[in-house]
């Protein structure tokens, strides 16, 4: 896995095997992990992303709208003149967007931390605070 | 471990007496004057020691797991700041302070479209307030940084920093002006191949509907000429490169999932001594998979070698390939020299603990984990460096 996908990726990650425990007389915690780990595997993970608060979700389905809007915008402008400079600047903005919107996608799967967390500890009463249910 | 400098300053009252407050490590010391008219308090300021490390990387502050590998290593986990805004792009551990640089965008997305700037662009960054706060920080004094929403597109009120033992600056210009650049410690430029940036952008976009093949490669052509222009000059002033790179090890390999990885490390640099294999200064090709251990495909290879770079000497560690199992990251681990671990089979155990970044199992987590703790080393030595010359000082 190099970088976050919405639903499934296949990657060969390091994770030590709680199944097996052989005692090791050595001393350092790594040798001990040496003798649990299986052989060879390959891990699929499947993480669903979802966020805990209606802030971020919305705030999801808001970037998303505007990488579809962001992107008809800079094919239009760049068939009328390509390689202007409002056809670059129609481009960056989609790369903008874009990555704010895999940055939220990563810290919700990989960090489990909604971005929301700590706002909504000091305000729960906000429209934004409440709990997100699918 | 502390600086302290004495200032006079006019005094609004004149008592004689010692407070201290331990949050801005500040000693006031009130004198009585009753002779003259002239009141004056001295004020004796301790600062901690910062140090502050630049990395340079397109897609601004994207680098969430290459941020949460550095402050690891440090200690602690890097959060956003609590209670602040929702859309900071700040990071905040015990010992680290991550800032993102579009929070200096003089132009915010409306302004860039009307001049017709990208983000790439010089003219849409602020490059004289970076300098004053990255300024004002690295002396011990806290400031107001504007915050840059990437979801608003705007610009939002300031959010206050405190000055961190460990400030690293991230985003498309750390090395670009020339004074930020004097007051960098230690830079890194993470340089990816276009086809690695294609095969990562494809794996990022795809899943949004408004996202197609074609869509990502003409966002990506035309960043181009913008990119080449202003970030990617910035490389030669770079104390250490992660080029990444398409595999060799798969002929005709387009999905960028094995990866050749090369750490380029500037040679000469004040306090940090570049990482080798076997034999410092020699050109070794290693391939660890063999009789004593055996990998699956495509396996692993790694080469080092003195090199030339923008005409700096520099050294050049590179692995292709990936890891499967622990223990082959042990093997190569306990035969490279130079990591400035604290224990044997820390770079292990600092991969182990972030298992699930991409990245975990091939150069890209490994490097940046070495880089890591390289940094973590030119801290340390800092630290003394300036103890011992104080100390010197005084006698």
């Amino acid at each position: 896995m190099i970088s976050g996908s919405a639903t499934a990726s296949h990657g060969r990650v390091l994770l030590p095997s709680h199944r097996e425990r052989r005692p090791v007389s050595t001393g350092s915690n790594i040798l001990r992990f040496r003798e649990t780990v299986p052989r060879q595997f390959s891990l699929m993970m499947v993480t669903k992303a979802t966020a805990k608060y209606m802030g971020t979700k919305m705030r999801e389905e808001k970037l998303s709208e505007m990488i579809e809007e962001k992107v008809k915008e800079a094919t239009e402008v760049c068939e009328a003149e390509e390689m202007s400079e409002e056809c670059r600047v129609a481009w960056d903005e989609v790369e903008e967007v874009s990555q704010a919107r895999a940055d939220l996608r990563i810290k919700l799967k990989l960090l489990n931390q909604d971005p929301l967390e700590s706002f909504c500890q000091e305000n729960p009463e906000t429209d934004e605070c409440r709990i997100y249910e699918d | 471990m502390a600086v302290s400098t004495i200032y006079s300053t006019q005094a609004l009252n004149s008592t004689h007496f010692l407070t201290s407050s331990s949050s801005s490590k500040q000693v006031f010391l009130y004198r009585r004057q009753p002779q003259t008219n002239r009141r004056f308090n001295t004020l004796i300021t301790c600062a901690q020691e910062t140090i502050v490390i630049g990395l340079a990387a397109d897609s601004g502050c994207g680098k969430s797991t290459f941020m949460r590998r550095l402050t690891s290593v440090f200690g602690g986990a890097a959060k956003p700041p609590k209670g602040g805004n929702p859309d900071s792009n700040t990071l905040i551990s015990d010992t680290t302070t991550v800032i993102c640089l579009d929070d200096y965008h003089s132009l915010d997305r409306y302004g860039r479209k009307e001049q017709k700037v990208t983000a790439l662009d010089p003219r849409a960054n602020d490059f004289d307030l970076m300098y004053e706060q990255v300024k004002a920080l690295k002396n011990g004094v806290a400031v107001e940084k504007p915050i840059y929403n990437h979801v608003t597109g705007l610009l939002d009120p300031p959010e206050l920093i405190q000055p961190p033992k460990i400030l690293v600056i991230e985003g498309l210009h750390p090395m670009f002006d020339e004074r930020v650049r004097d007051l960098l410690d230690f830079s890194i430029y993470l340089d990816i191949s276009n086809e690695v940036k294609f095969a990562w952008k494809i794996q990022r976009d795809m899943a949004e509907r408004g996202h197609s093949l074609e869509s990502i490669k003409a966002s990506i052509e035309a960043r181009k000429p913008d990119f080449d222009a202003f970030i990617d000059p910035q490389k030669q002033y770079a104390d250490a490169v992660i080029e990444v790179l398409p595999t060799t090890l798969i002929p005709d390999d387009n999905e960028g999932k094995v990866l050749r990885v090369r750490l380029i490390m500037k040679e000469g640099v004040k306090y940090f001594s570049p990482v080798y294999l076997f034999d410092e200064g020699s050109t070794i090709s290693w391939i660890p998979c063999g009789r004593k251990l055996t990998c699956s495909y495509p396996g692993i290879k790694f080469n080092y070698e003195p090199d030339s770079y923008f005409d700096h000497e520099v050294s050049v560690l590179e692995m292709d390939g990936q890891f499967d199992r622990l223990d082959e990251l042990i093997y190569v681990e306990s035969h490279l020299s130079n990591l400035s671990t604290k224990f044997y089979g820390e770079v292990t155990q600092q991969m182990l603990k972030h298992a699930d970044f991409p990245g975990s199992n091939n150069g890209t987590g490994l490097f940046q984990t070495i880089v890591g703790l390289k940094i973590r080393d030119l801290y340390e030595q800092l630290i003394a460096n300036k103890a011992t010359a104080r100390a010197e000082a005084k006698a």
